[in-house]
């Protein structure tokens, strides 16, 4: 581990070897995808007919008449052999299904969702700014005083991106008329999908970059320069510069994942996007189409990461190249009561829930009482089948939270590790992160079987991107810092180092970077449910419950609304209560 | 550095001018000024950019776009389309006249271009399905007359002859490569002009169709996948035709867009009759008695379904009227002794998360299951992700959604594929010599009205057995906008707009 690249020849082999972890990820990647068929033991003539045609007799003379067309039995290497080929001279194969090239609906397909993802990244950055604009404001003039738990971001970020994609349908699409519901017909339609998918991304860079901000705002420069009188504006935009570096990274697979991860998004407003046509072409295993959205998802990862290291280094500029970047420690800011009192509040209302839910039954279909609006009998209304809400919730948030805080820790986990590797996971993170949480869910399947495990495995072999690519940009950060090369200096080792001085750097930041996703990993864990992944139904589960609930929100937004509270609860609590966990931890 | 910065900003501020990367563009839409033209939602996007021989064909016949030889009545019996009328000369040779028409490039509908189009169909990679079991050969007896024979007795040929997916298209629609396209070559009213990848399709009326001129001047077709969404696009009003519009959303939709037709569709529970715990009779015998469908009808379905009659409900006509009662049934296990039987072993319940109502339908069914004593544990994945296990047995009950008047519009095809001993879907995994005998019968049997009292004879047969118990037959929701007249409500899913449909 070099402690700081400082010259040329370390720059290049630590390029050359990104460059070899990009390669090998993407090339793994690629292959598994190729094995698709072959893994998962789903004969592909089977799906692929059924693709064509929902009626066709699956005969064995079909069958092998589609075995036939397809070449299906020589095997998956002369295949892949075949599509690589044909790639340089801008063949990408055609469609198993369809019969059509692959190469024009994919690019048509991207151009769609890349177009969507700058809105939503517009949207992001307008959420973003707003939720740091008070941090920045007070910090730039000196008067921050009082810390925040970011439980408002918190709160916003946890909202399922589909269940506002459905609300915004419903409100401006259909009652008051201002969008086009659906389509993708012109700038119109962009506005309602960018929101739903901006709006929690924004609160959550925002979230992150409010809690880095009083650090960089705490650092020495921003005295000095404000002794001499700088304007704040002048500060703000220097200590805004001095954070993004850090909070950068996170882009990639919150806003640039959108390419191929917002499916549920794409579905409710019909937008003929990246994500809907990968997600066809593997359920029907149409492998063309399915390599080429894969590739053409590792292909902008990888961009998209040497882009953001890019503006990185423009950011910090010489100060990480020499070594000469200040520490970034947080200022022991007083927090609000109300952050104690937003725990407080958050745990009696889980707790309250959770108690009152256990003493009844989840499982008892009434279909007399179906979607009856909260009343004394049932509190929180019952569903389209007639089951108490309440204790479908009660029941289920154990089992939803246990799951998602453990897929979340072990992501953690991964992540740090792979930060600490070095610049060769920096290539894998980049690969990973555009992938599409359904990709990695039809493969698992396709090795394990639909299981409970399938679902947690799944999403933890693409969970971990966020956490790696923040620690790395930290740990870069951190071994670039003055105070690191005097400690180096006075003869510390790596184990000193990385438990005195990286790890305490990094760890906050990425603990409240898992927080913050922690209801998203419930909605990803429930959206492999219809591979068969996780639990299975009737047993209740969050996610579940607002996946199954989704088609009534409108018509009884009761059978929706406590889900989604319970999640944005969920999520407050956890980052409050850490918040004020760990002020009590400070002394003084 | 601040030049990076503002780069950085100048790049945010050249987004919105991205937003002009539409990758549909709205040059295929008409605008509303356009008078007469109908918007219409259709719910399953095209596979196979709108070829006859896949799922798209029914497009084809729904938008008015292709016809066959012959068109389906409402009563279920063969009317004349593109053939005039048609004689059984023997028992496997028929002859049709045709009738002057034109296809939509110009060319005449000549026995030629109707031979040409049937050689297409028998020689396509993976038949068309209502090919499945039936060899025909066509000929040009002169220049309007075509016979047509096949190897074996076809009662039923005429209706064959309607499906969608033996249209007659112009010889220019016919690929060397094998793809046929339906752009622009068709007999019907509209005229495909353009397709938009999966996203939409641009009809135009087709002023030489020798039915007359239609009504509307044109069609604009988007595909919305999502039933939500193909609501919300109707009642924003921007489109005046969705289809299928999913129970759940349905009460959203005002009282006089919603339009209910009863489908050929019937909702049923498969039990595995080849392995597992049902394949003990009185077992089966005891699911039978557990379930209730009729408790589905106002629940999951919304009202819009119909209790179960028997494997063919109100939308098949004839059916009520030519029933057979059910004889010979297994005598149900009692509780106890399903407990004994089972012996701890659980149900593998199975459905799919392709239709909505399944799953709700399914865990309504594993509480009435339990009631009577079974253990039930649910399997839930989409179509695809289970078919090999349903097809190879790996499960003991199903809850299968499933048309009973395929292409043919015959019943006899759905009875073969799924009940026989060799049957193709035989998911029940049933093998009862009396089932294939009762549907032998009814195949063979050329008369319309005793073909149709065989088959229920065969649904007696089939439901003695208990290998499936029907739960309800399906409605769908056709959300029409109040502006609209004429659109068709076809209880088979194939027609929706036709010379006559316009808007006010």
């Amino acid at each position: 581990m070099s402690s700081a690249p400082s010259t040329d020849a370390d720059a290049r082999s630590a390029r050359w070897r990104a460059g070899v972890g990009r390669a090998a990820a993407g090339t793994a990647l690629l292959a598994a995808v190729a094995l698709l068929p072959w893994l998962s033991g789903t004969d592909p003539a089977l799906t692929v007919l059924r693709a064509r045609s929902a009626d066709q007799d699956p005969t064995p003379a079909q069958l092998a008449a589609v075995r036939e067309q397809l070449g299906l039995d020589e095997g998956p290497l002369r295949h892949l052999a075949t599509w690589l080929g044909g790639l340089p001279y801008g063949d990408a194969g055609t469609s198993w299904v369809s019969g059509e090239p692959v190469l024009p609906q994919v690019a048509a397909a991207l151009a769609v969702s890349v177009t969507l993802m700058f809105g939503a990244f517009v949207v992001t950055i307008v959420v973003a700014a707003l939720v740091s604009a008070r941090t920045l404001y007070l910090g730039s003039r000196r008067r921050l005083r009082q810390g925040r738990a970011g439980t408002g971001a918190a709160a916003v970020a946890a909202l399922p991106k589909f269940l506002l994609a459905s609300l915004l349908a419903t409100l401006f699409g259909v009652w008051l008329g201002w969008f086009p519901s659906s389509g993708w017909e012109g700038p119109g339609s962009m506005v309602l999908p960018a929101l739903a998918l901006g709006v929690p991304s924004g609160a959550m860079i925002g979230g992150l970059l409010d809690q880095a901000l009083p650090a960089t705002l705490n650092e020495p420069w921003v005295r000095t320069w404000h002794g001499f009188g700088f304007p704040p504006g002048y500060l703000a935009r220097h200590a805004l510069r001095r954070t993004l570096a850090g909070v950068l990274p996170q882009l990639l697979p919150t806003v640039v994942a959108l390419v191929g991860g917002a499916v549920a998004v794409e579905k409710i407003f019909n937008i003929p996007g990246l994500g809907r046509l990968a997600l066809d072409a593997a359920v029907a295993q149409d492998l063309p189409p399915l390599q080429t959205a894969t590739l053409v998802l590792v292909l902008l990862g990888v961009a998209a990461g040497l882009l953001i290291q890019a503006v990185r280094r423009a950011l910090l500029g010489p100060a990480l190249r020499d070594g000469a970047l200040p520490a970034l420690h947080a200022p022991a800011l007083s927090r609000s009561r109300s952050t104690r009192w937003a725990a407080g509040c958050c745990a009696l209302a889980l707790l309250t829930l959770v108690v009152a839910g256990l003493l009844r039954d989840p499982l008892q279909v009434d279909t007399a009482a179906r979607l009856l609006p909260p009343s004394a009998a049932h509190p929180l209304g019952t569903d389209a089948l007639g089951r108490d809400l309440l204790a479908r919730l009660g029941h289920g948030a154990v089992r939803t939270a246990g799951v998602a805080v453990a897929v979340t820790a072990v992501s953690t986990l991964i992540g740090l590790l792979l930060a600490t590797a070095g610049k060769v996971s920096a290539g894998l993170t980049e690969v990973m992160s555009t992938l599409p949480a359904v990709l990695v869910g039809l493969l698992t399947t396709a090795v394990t079987g639909p299981s409970v495990w399938g679902a947690a495995g799944a999403v933890c072999v693409v969970g971990w991107t966020p956490y790696a690519a923040q620690a790395a940009a930290l740990l870069e950060q951190e071994r670039a810092s003055g105070h690191l090369h005097a400690s180096i200096s006075l003869g510390a080792g790596p184990a000193h180092l990385l438990r005195r001085h990286l790890l305490p750097a990094v760890l906050p930041a990425v603990l409240r970077n898992a927080l913050l996703r922690l209801p998203t990993t419930v909605l990803v864990l429930a959206s492999l449910g219809f591979l068969g992944l996780g639990e299975q139904p009737p047993t209740p589960e969050w996610g579940r419950l607002l996946l199954e609930n989704q088609p009534y929100a409108e018509l009884a937004p009761w059978t929706v609304l406590g889900p989604a509270c319970a999640l944005v609860l969920l999520s407050v609590l956890a980052v409050a209560g850490v918040a004020s966990g760990r002020r009590a931890a400070l002394p003084g | 550095m601040r030049t990076t910065f503002r780069s950085l900003l100048a790049a945010l501020a050249v987004t919105p001018l991205l937003a002009g990367c539409f990758a549909t563009g709205d040059s295929g839409s008409s605008p509303d000024g356009q008078a007469g033209r109908l918007r219409v939602a259709l719910a399953v996007p095209p596979v196979q950019a709108l070829s006859p021989y896949s799922n798209d064909a029914t497009v084809l016949s729904k938008l008015s776009v292709a016809e066959g030889l012959t068109a389906l009545g409402k009563d279920g019996a063969a009317t004349p389309a593109l053939a005039s009328s048609w004689t059984r000369r023997n028992a496997t040779t028929w002859v049709f006249e045709l009738r002057k028409a034109t296809f939509q490039d110009g060319s005449q509908v000549t026995a030629e271009s109707v031979v040409n189009a049937l050689d297409h169909a028998n020689a396509a990679k993976t038949k068309p399905r209502v090919l499945s079991d039936v060899t025909l050969t066509a000929q040009a007896e002169d220049a309007d007359t075509v016979t047509i024979s096949t190897k074996s007795p076809d009662p039923v040929l005429p209706l064959r002859l309607a499906s969608p997916a033996l249209a007659i298209l112009a010889t220019k629609a016919y690929a060397t490569d094998g793809t046929v396209s339906p752009v622009g070559t068709g007999t019907g009213p509209f005229a495909i002009t353009k397709l938009t990848g999966k996203t939409a399709a641009t009809l135009d009326r087709f002023d030489g169709y020798w039915g007359g001129r239609a009504k509307a001047s044109g069609i604009d077709v988007t595909w919305i996948a999502d039933g939500t969404a193909r609501a919300n696009a109707l009642r924003s009003g921007e489109v005046d035709i969705a289809e299928w519009i999913p129970t759940a959303q349905a009460k959203l939709l005002d009282q006089a867009t919603r339009h209910e037709v009863p489908s050929v569709r019937t909702d049923s529970l498969v039990l595995n009759t080849g392995s597992g715990i049902f394949a003990d009779p009185s077992l089966r015998a005891a699911a039978r008695e557990a379930v209730d469908g009729s408790a589905l009808v106002d629940s999951v379905f919304g009202g819009y379904a119909d209790p179960a009659q028997g494997l063919f409900g109100p939308a098949v006509s004839w059916a009520a009227d030519k029933r057979v009662a059910v004889t010979g049934r297994a005598t149900a296990a009692t509780p106890a002794q399903v407990g004994s039987k089972t012996n701890g072993r659980t149900v593998r319940l199975a459905t799919y998360t392709n239709r909505a109502e399944l799953p709700e339908a399914a865990t309504v069914l594993q509480q009435q299951l339990e009631k009577a004593g079974f253990r039930v544990r649910q399997d839930v994945r989409e179509y695809t992700q289970m078919e090999a296990d349903l097809l190879a047995g790996r499960y003991d009950a199903l809850v299968f959604s499933r048309v009973t008047l395929l292409d043919t519009g015959d019943a006899v095809a759905y009875l073969a594929s799924d009940f026989t001993s060799n049957g193709v879907y035989n998911i029940a995994g049933l093998k009862d010599a009396k089932v294939d005998q009762a549907i032998a019968t009814a195949a063979k049997e050329g008369d319309t009205a005793k073909r149709q009292q065989e088959i229920m004879r065969a649904e007696a047969e089939i439901l003695r057995t208990d290998a499936v118990v029907p739960l309800v037959h399906e409605k769908v929701v056709q959300g029409i906008s109040t502006d609209v007249e004429g659109v068709l409500l076809d209880p088979r899913e194939r027609s929706l707009i036709d010379v006559d449909t316009h808007l006010k």
